[in-house]
């Protein structure tokens, strides 16, 4: 299993300080929602497109896309039909199937999540997940909330591993593998692989716990620490540019 | 004492949250908003065995990172609420002080409670910040189905894995 979202490259937006860029894509976000105009909101989400592209190269860009194209298709289709007030469009006989408001309004949705997709995935994508880490830190995320993240990072691979064991173990169990079996009887043959998953994770807990201890978990002592964002020295700078950036793209498209 | 109470919490969360990040990205059915798949069997599971606070944290966080990871990061902050009070309203209906069984009718209630946060959660949420409610409205079905049998599976898995494993009731708080 692959949990890293992390993709090389060496765009201006890794160069970026990771605290700065997690405000930038909360700025970014909040954006999306304020009062903007329709051309507005487009633009900001082709530059965003644009970045990404450059940064992250045109296969990830088409990658994320294509991961929300379905939803962009349900969109289309479904979101006219809830506004059906105003003028008409598309009309059979006496009955409006599609009004200019709803078109319009279906592009705003559609843009917005487009954006919001693409701010969030670029954060992770240019961003190494323990430099994530260190940025919430920053922002006062409390130290105990990220030693849970990290740890489960470090036991997500473990406990896949132990899932594609057991259930490869319970296959060759079975008499007939190539039988033809429905969703109910797939789901019941799923509860002993789930059970033993579950029992062998339960018990890393325990020495998982003994381990946290022995490294001097809970103590008063002030503890140091190996990993640092040090290398990004123009945090200052980086911060300026994010809220100036937002704050320049709301001046100009404000409806 | 306090010290090694904090570890075995913050065990216990890792662990948890680790479980429901595989449960949820080890069977996927695409939709059209995202997916389906198996995290609330992991869900129920920590709900029936290790109470309010541990399911709200490991449910909400597991989740979202298996959001962040799949590469769906625009929903983690509303899987988090979702999944988040989902493990924690199953907890508390279910929760007995004296560590008597679970009666009959608190399981129905508790499924019930499940499928409406789950579909109810999924379906504001999104309207409100993501897709607009007729959008919204096309994933309840899949919502209430996933949630449903994640919920029938999540009791089981509590039950069977608390016969294979007793040591489980020691390490809920």
């Amino acid at each position: 299993m692959n949990i890293s979202t992390y993709i090389s490259g060496r765009g201006w937006l890794y160069r970026l300080d990771p605290r700065a860029k997690i405000l930038l894509m909360l700025l970014l976000c909040v954006f999306f929602f304020l009062p903007i105009s329709l051309a507005g909101l487009l633009i900001t989400v082709a530059l965003i497109v644009v970045v990404g592209w450059h940064n992250t190269g045109k296969r990830n860009v088409w990658a994320v896309f294509r991961s929300i194209l379905p939803m962009l298709i349900f969109m289309v289709i479904f979101s006219p039909f809830s506004g059906r007030g105003g003028t008409p469009l598309v009309q059979i006989r006496s009955f409006t199937l599609l009004t200019k408001e709803g078109a319009l309004q279906t592009l705003r949705l559609a843009g917005r999540f487009i954006g919001i997709t693409y701010v969030c995935t670029l954060l992770f994508a240019t961003t190494v997940m323990g430099e994530v880490i260190l940025a919430l830190r920053f922002w006062r995320l409390p130290y105990k909330a990220a030693l849970v993240i990290t740890l489960s990072f470090t036991y997500i691979p473990f406990i896949a591993e132990s899932f594609d064991r057991i259930s490869e173990s319970h296959r060759l169990r079975q008499a007939g593998p190539d039988e033809r079996k429905n969703y109910i009887q797939r789901l019941k043959d799923l509860m002993p692989t789930l059970t033993s998953v579950l029992v062998v994770a339960l018990r890393s807990i325990p020495n998982l716990a003994m381990s946290l201890e022995m490294r001097g978990l809970g103590r008063d002592e002030k503890r140091t620490s190996y990993h640092s964002l040090d290398s990004y020295t123009r945090l200052f700078t980086d911060l300026l540019i994010s809220i100036i950036m937002v704050t320049l793209l709301w001046l100009i498209f404000k409806a | 004492m306090k010290s090694n109470t904090n570890a075995l919490k913050i065990a216990v969360t890792a662990v948890l949250t680790a479980v429901v990040v595989v449960f949820t990205m080890i069977i996927r059915i695409p939709t059209a908003k995202g997916y389906l798949n198996l995290c609330d069997v992991a869900i129920c599971f920590i709900a029936f065995t290790f109470g309010p606070a541990s399911a709200f944290i490991a449910a909400g966080l597991g989740t979202a990172l298996a959001d962040l990871i799949s590469g769906y990061a625009q929903w983690a902050p509303i899987s988090f609420v979702v999944h988040g009070l989902e493990g924690l309203f199953i907890a508390l209906i279910v929760r007995s002080k004296s560590g008597e069984d679970v009666s009959f009718l608190k399981k129905i209630l508790a499924g019930l409670v499940c499928m409406a946060t789950v579909s109810f959660g999924y379906w504001a949420l999104s309207a409100l910040f993501i897709a607009g409610p007729a959008v919204a409205l096309a994933e309840v079905p899949g919502n209430l189905v996933q949630s449903g049998v994640g919920f029938v599976l999540g009791l089981g898995v509590s039950m069977a894995v608390k016969r294979a494993y007793p040591p489980v009731r020691s390490l809920s708080w």
